[in-house]
């Protein structure tokens, strides 16, 4: 490592220490002790959720496709698949709650004012069509990419 | 405790879990944040400003841009975040968790930055829908948070250059046959060591052993095409929350607009979306009848009271400023009323001084703003009497509210009461 990462390094991790502890500081200024205290469970829950069901959850989804797929479809295959299941499972999370919302949240009229499941239904079908869109390209580029070695020998 | 840590790293292995993917993601993460900070703090110095500090008034369109991009880059956090946790995601399982002070810095810097990162960008979301379930002040919590994360950011990216300035360019990355290198080969820690002392005989036996044997005899993926795929969903999905969201604060996107809580065109004075109605405010029908009367207080104990038809017999203008949001959202509209600054010199308002606005709305964080002199001393900023060409709805702050260039709605104060002029 050179001296001027090991500058930088130290810069860095300093001025980080410095950022960080500001926002302690103005958490602890503005925000009373027992509210901090509910920050905590939620940042606790955050990486519990992540680290404990989300992460474990997509490695188990992985796992289970290749396990199945894995020897009779090329990587391609479950990869589009796996893509088209990540786009509408990030776009579920985002939406869901916005649905939940609509039944909690402040009704002012203007707010929230679409049917977000249907919406989100209609994205799930065209992921799903997209998806099924790319496999048949993958399919036509992968049989093309095998033709081509053999036409280039004639 | 070891072994199993090692053989729990080498079964979560994957071809996009690679210190190079790390670096790519985690750019654009790390670009996302400090994007969402730069909005952030302006948002927040808009409204709670520093003595002496002074805000353009143009363009318009200023706020309405930081905070839509504000959000937009907030909801974009979401895939970014998630996939660079899945790269890294290994790494939770390194042994022992903590080999020393410095090291332990380096962990809880990790640990902060992804508790408060899924928290800010949660809340911040659920934000946007105003629900608020959660034990804790939104806006404080929200600020405070912001240098937390940005402060356990550059912590990390201290701890991690070496590591960034290897694989910021694509070297380094595969081997001789040009396939990445998988994440355990590369990060030069005990995963070689420990590999090498362990005898093949050695592996663990029971049902981790059965869990860790059906896992091994899984296929593998193929390393090129899984790691392109990986990416492209990533900053795919970024790009599509961000496209079918964004059009509530921009309107070349909103035919796009799916999912955002706010659509561009629903709402009173022909379509022009409401935060605070006049029912959630408390404002009655008594309170806005013909005995409303707008008081208007200069420093020299000069007060002065206008009756609705009296700021209408005064000069009208008209400007097209937007309604910007701090929760995103914003949309243009017309607008027609009194300039602010007119209506101050009748109480000999004197250069530089500011104003403080008063609602007639008993409670709420949008009760009272304060101006300074640069929006005030500009032409654009009303008291407004008109929208789009109608009187003010209730809902949009009838009889008069203000309107400023380049301000939070919030601080565009309805249903006034009482405008003082203040020293600064």
């Amino acid at each position: 490592m050179t001296r001027t990462m090991r500058t930088w390094r130290i810069v860095l991790v300093l001025a980080g220490i410095a950022v960080a502890l500001l926002g302690a500081w103005i958490m602890v200024d503005t925000v009373a002790w027992k509210k901090i205290l509910g920050l905590a469970t939620w940042l606790a829950a955050a990486v519990i959720v992540h680290d404990a069901i989300i992460a474990p959850g997509v490695f188990a989804v992985d796992l289970a496709m290749r396990r199945i797929a894995g020897r009779r479809v090329p990587t391609g295959v479950i990869a589009i698949v796996q893509s088209g299941i990540v786009v509408g499972s990030v776009f579920t999370l985002v939406v869901v709650p916005e649905i939940v919302s609509q039944n909690v949240g402040k009704a002012t009229g203007t707010l929230l004012t679409p049917d977000y499941g249907m919406r989100l239904g209609v994205m799930w079908i065209v992921v799903a069509a997209l998806t099924a869109l790319a496999l048949v390209l993958y399919r036509v580029i992968r049989r093309r990419q095998k033709v081509l070695p053999s036409d280039d020998q004639d | 405790m070891r072994r199993l840590m090692y053989e729990m790293r080498r079964a979560l292995q994957s071809p996009p879990r690679h210190p190079r993917l790390a670096v790519v993601v985690g750019r654009l993460l790390g670009a996302a944040f400090l994007v969402c900070f730069g909005t952030g703090l302006y948002s927040h110095f808009l409204q709670n400003p520093i003595p002496g500090m002074v805000f353009p008034t143009s363009p318009v369109v200023l706020y309405s841009w930081t905070q839509g991009i504000h959000v937009a880059a907030g909801i974009a956090c979401f895939p970014l975040l998630l996939g660079k946790l899945y790269v890294v995601y290994p790494r939770l399982f390194v042994f022992p968790p903590v080999r020393g002070p410095i090291d332990l810095v380096e962990r809880a810097s990790i640990a902060v930055f992804v508790a408060a990162s899924i928290v800010q960008i949660v809340t911040g979301l659920l934000n946007t829908y105003e629900w608020y379930p959660w034990p804790f002040p939104f806006r404080q919590v929200h600020y405070a948070l912001a240098y937390v994360i940005v402060g356990s950011l550059v912590i990390h990216i201290g701890f991690k250059l070496p590591l960034i300035a290897e694989y910021w360019t694509k070297h380094r990355t595969a081997d001789e046959e040009g396939q990445p290198l998988p994440v355990m080969e590369t990060e030069g820690e005990d995963a070689g060591a420990l590999r090498d002392t362990v005898a093949p005989g050695d592996a663990p036996r029971g049902l981790t052993g059965r869990v860790l044997r059906w896992i091994d005899a899984t296929p593998d993926a193929e390393p090129r095409v899984s790691r392109r795929a990986f990416f492209a969903t990533t900053v795919g999905v970024a790009a599509g929350v961000v496209a079918l969201t964004a059009g509530q604060s921009f309107r070349v996107l909103a035919p796009l607009n799916a999912f955002a809580p706010r659509t561009m065109g629903i709402g009173p004075n022909r379509g022009l979306p409401v935060n605070r109605t006049a029912a959630a405010a408390r404002i009655t029908e008594d309170l806005v009848g013909d005995g409303w009367r707008l008081a208007v207080r200069g420093r020299d104990g000069v007060d002065r009271l206008f009756s609705y038809d009296q700021l209408l017999a005064m000069p009208q203008h008209g400007v097209d400023l937007p309604i910007a949001c701090v929760e995103g959202w914003s949309q243009m509209a017309t607008w027609r009323g009194v300039r602010l600054k007119e209506l101050l010199a009748a109480v000999g308002r004197r250069p530089g001084e500011g104003a403080r606005i008063t609602s007639m709305e008993v409670r709420g964080s949008s009760r009272r703003s304060e101006m300074s002199a640069q929006f005030i001393d500009d032409d654009r900023t009303l008291v407004a009497l008109r929208l789009n060409g109608d009187v003010l709805d209730m809902d949009h702050g009838y009889p008069a509210r203000i309107i400023a260039p380049a301000r939070p709605g919030a601080l565009q104060t309805k249903w006034l009461g009482t405008i003082e002029v203040t020293r600064s």
